[in-house]
């Protein structure tokens, strides 16, 4: 029988880890992109400092960068606390982990000084440089999110109130059955 | 079933934030990465080239090394004109190789003397510990978060005056970030150093310490 089985472990659960993961997690690509939106000028010549894309090339793809990650950090960030499609919201917020990851690392490596730019012109644990301290954050922050996308939001969240099948918890023996419910 | 419900999801999320990017970038100035323009000889120019900035919390020398644009004799090549520099630094580091359109470090120290104005595009708290002498805090970023307070630093300087910016050194871009905002509001002498700050401190060059104005 699945823990989730049992309405009150799953408002435990939920209320504990999943709210509480939800709202950090939520929280820290809100306040990402709070500083970002502001200075997209300094955004996009972050982007350019860390030399993934030759901007003398391709100055196109650093501009629409610029413009679409904070956006997508907000609305992420906000749909994840709420828990409406946190799923969804969870699942882009670990690509975009990703994506931050292997930039990093592609700084660190070509021995190019950028500045991290992560959260505008204010720092969250790490300094400003990129370094490994960096790499280690976001590696930590992938683990919520692989979590909730796993596991779901929890019963506090939108998604529960409005019943979407993104809540529902996987369990492989009742989940196309609780889908197609 | 679920794996559609949630790709669908982040495909909307993905598609809202091109939506608000898009009225983002229509409502505001266009931005721009481009290449700056920047000069790399010996010359001062911009009426009188002196050193510091008002911003800066550096004692100005007794006698500040005012020059007139017209005394100042243009350097022949970058890092040929050799001229003497009388704090004992070997050839090899004055002249170290830099970036194409950057100066060396023997071409920044010379600009220094003749009292271009030196602009330091690093952190405000890598300023603070310690940055050339003379030189003011400026980093590309206070245009977004302060304006006001980097158009009275930018404006405490002559457009055309010789501006020489720096960083922390390797290919950071932050000087380059620099000049380009002030390459946008009318500056026409930018110059940016090849070497670092770090480059600086190792030849044993002048710095200083103090809070960002």
């Amino acid at each position: 029988m699945s823990k989730h089985s049992n309405p009150q472990t799953g408002m435990l659960e939920s209320i504990l880890l999943q709210l509480p993961l939800r709202i950090f997690l939520g929280g820290v690509f809100v306040f990402a992109a709070y500083n970002k939106i502001p200075a997209i000028q300094s955004f996009a010549e972050a982007i350019k400092g860390f030399q993934l894309l030759d901007a003398e090339t391709h100055p196109e793809l650093i501009v629409v960068g610029a413009f679409v990650i904070p956006w997508f950090e907000l609305l992420a960030g906000l749909m994840l606390i709420i828990g409406l499609r946190a799923r969804s919201a969870a699942m882009g917020i670990g690509l975009l982990l990703a994506l931050f990851i292997y930039a990093l690392l592609h700084v660190i490596f070509t021995d190019v000084s950028a500045d991290c730019s992560c959260f505008g012109d204010e720092n969250f644990i790490c300094g400003s440089t990129v370094g490994w301290c960096q790499v280690i954050r976001n590696i930590v922050f992938l683990i919520p999110a692989g979590y909730l996308m796993i596991r779901g939001p929890g019963r506090v969240s939108l998604d529960q109130a409005l019943g979407r099948p993104e809540q529902i918890t996987y369990n492989p023996q009742n989940a196309s059955q609780s889908v197609d419910a | 079933m679920r794996c559609m419900h949630i790709t669908s999801g982040l495909l909307s999320i993905v598609g809202a934030a091109f939506l608000f990017g898009t009225v983002h970038a229509l409502l505001i100035e266009p931005i721009n990465i481009a290449k700056v323009s920047t000069r790399t000889d010996g010359e001062v120019t911009g009426g009188q080239g002196r050193r510091g900035d008002p911003g800066s919390t550096d004692p100005l020398p007794d006698e500040p090394a005012e020059t007139d644009a017209g005394e100042v004799e243009p350097a022949e090549e970058t890092g040929s004109s050799q001229s003497p520099i009388d704090i004992d630094v070997p050839d090899e580091v004055l002249d170290a190789p830099v970036p194409e359109g950057t100066l060396t470090l023997r071409q920044s120290y010379e600009l220094w003397e003749q009292g271009a104005y030196f602009i330091d595009a690093r952190h405000e708290h890598e300023f603070e510990e310690g940055h050339i002498q003379y030189a003011a805090w400026l980093a590309s970023s206070l245009f977004d978060t302060d304006s006001d307070r980097a158009f009275a630093i930018a404006q405490s300087m002559p457009p055309e005056s010789t501006v020489v910016i720096y960083c922390v050194g390797g290919e950071c871009d932050a000087s380059h970030n620099t000049a380009r905002r002030l390459e946008q509001i009318g500056f026409t002498d930018l110059r940016i150093m090849g070497v670092g700050y770090t480059d600086w401190v190792e030849a044993g060059f002048p710095t200083g310490e103090g809070s960002a104005p």
